[in-house]
């Protein structure tokens, strides 16, 4: 569990949501972009237009927050064309909760 | 993410994933992506990580001028992408055989790095792709001349009709493929590539794969290469085109996996669905 923020032993889907909101500050920083809201309906792809290989830069950022217990790629990889075009933060954000949950019950 | 200096200010992005939990490797994969919409993305969120789940090393990148990788304005021929994966294998140390996988244009990398060097090559698979021929260049040409007149030098109608018919993605996808072309040398490039010969093709004597989509065009090459080649088994996925490696991601991964593998019927893939 990280220290940054959250409570040791819990996973708080608004820390998750809060993380994943700075991480794709960080991506679309790099188009200039400063000033999108972003909730858990926002899409990856229609909202804030990134695409796929921004996406595996946000995988890299995902991995150095949590390590090995959130896997994207896999996570993407289950899913077909249209559900990652459709694909939310609310949903990452569920994903990732889920993910450090079973890490953590071990 | 790795940014990989490979000289002459040249640094291409690459990614490479395998077994975890300490799992032994049992070979190598190279995957190379295709030309001017594509990315290391397109095998990283697909079969990348049910290859590396089968104890596979799987090194991906992205091409010159695409992805993460720095963009010069000239030096887009196969033989500089061919130089620019040596360069990049000799940079990761990857030095024993390979399995090269390749989509479209990838795989025309894929199928030249094998013919450059057929002692470091222990498979190829072509995804929707074929060898370097006098007609592949020619194919060639014909796309990218297209897509010089009516994309790149006509942006504004044709990325309102891409909006308008095919939607938003791929038009975001378009302007991107637009840039690409204007910036570079990318289109006249390509089709002025030195191609192989008919003795370069079948002296390539590893195991060949080649995967089609049933309703692309392409599919008419599988006769072509399984005569050609001295060991080629082809596939051909019905209900696609050009897009089968994402759109059919399952079905294309296995049969690649069993060729890694050696196994002799198609491998299910790990975590992903035949779809």
């Amino acid at each position: 569990m990280s220290l940054n923020g959250q409570r040791i032993g819990t996973v708080d889907e608004e820390a998750v949501l809060a993380d994943i909101r700075s991480m794709l500050a960080t991506l679309l920083d790099e188009y200039g972009i400063d000033d999108v809201e972003i909730r858990m309906d926002t899409t990856f792809n229609r909202d804030l237009e990134l695409e796929s290989i921004d996406l595996v830069t946000l995988a890299g950022l995902l991995e150095e927050k949590y390590g090995s217990r959130v896997n994207f790629a896999e996570f993407l990889a289950g899913m077909d064309f249209e559900e990652i075009i459709e694909l939310t933060v609310g949903r990452l954000v569920e994903h990732v909760v889920a993910s450090l949950k079973a890490a953590e019950a071990g | 993410m790795t940014i990989v200096d490979i000289g002459g200010g040249l640094r291409l992005h690459a990614q490479r994933i395998g077994p975890r939990g300490g799992r032994p490797v049992t070979a190598t994969a190279v995957l190379v992506h295709g030309l001017l919409t594509d990315s290391l993305a397109s095998y990283y969120f697909t079969v990348a990580p049910a290859f590396a789940a089968s104890g596979i090393d799987v090194v991906m990148y992205d091409l010159r001028g695409h992805g993460r990788s720095t963009r010069p304005a000239t030096g887009y021929t196969l033989d500089d992408s061919i130089d620019d994966l040596e360069a990049l294998l000799d940079r990761l140390e990857v030095t024993g055989p390979v399995h090269l996988v390749g989509n479209s244009y990838g795989g025309t990398v894929a199928f030249g790095y094998a013919a450059r060097h057929p002692e470091r090559a222990a498979g190829v698979s072509l995804i929707e792709s074929e060898p370097a021929t006098a007609a592949w260049a020619g194919k060639l040409d014909g796309i990218l001349g297209r897509v010089m007149h009516e994309l790149a030098h006509n942006e504004a109608d044709a990325i309102a009709w891409i909006t308008a018919n095919r939607g938003q993605n791929t038009a975001r996808l378009a302007k991107g493929a637009a840039r690409l072309a204007r910036e570079t040398t990318l289109a006249e490039d390509i089709p002025a590539s030195r191609v192989l010969s008919e003795d370069e093709i079948s002296s390539v004597r590893c195991p060949v794969l080649g995967v089609y989509g049933g309703d692309s065009d392409l599919a008419e090459l599988a006769p072509w290469m399984e005569s050609v080649l001295p060991d080629c088994r082809t596939v051909v996925v019905p209900g696609h085109e050009h897009s089968v490696l994402v759109e059919a991601s399952g079905t294309v991964g296995g049969h690649i996996l069993s060729l890694i593998l050696g196994a002799t019927v198609p491998v299910q893939l790990a975590g992903a669905e035949a779809r």
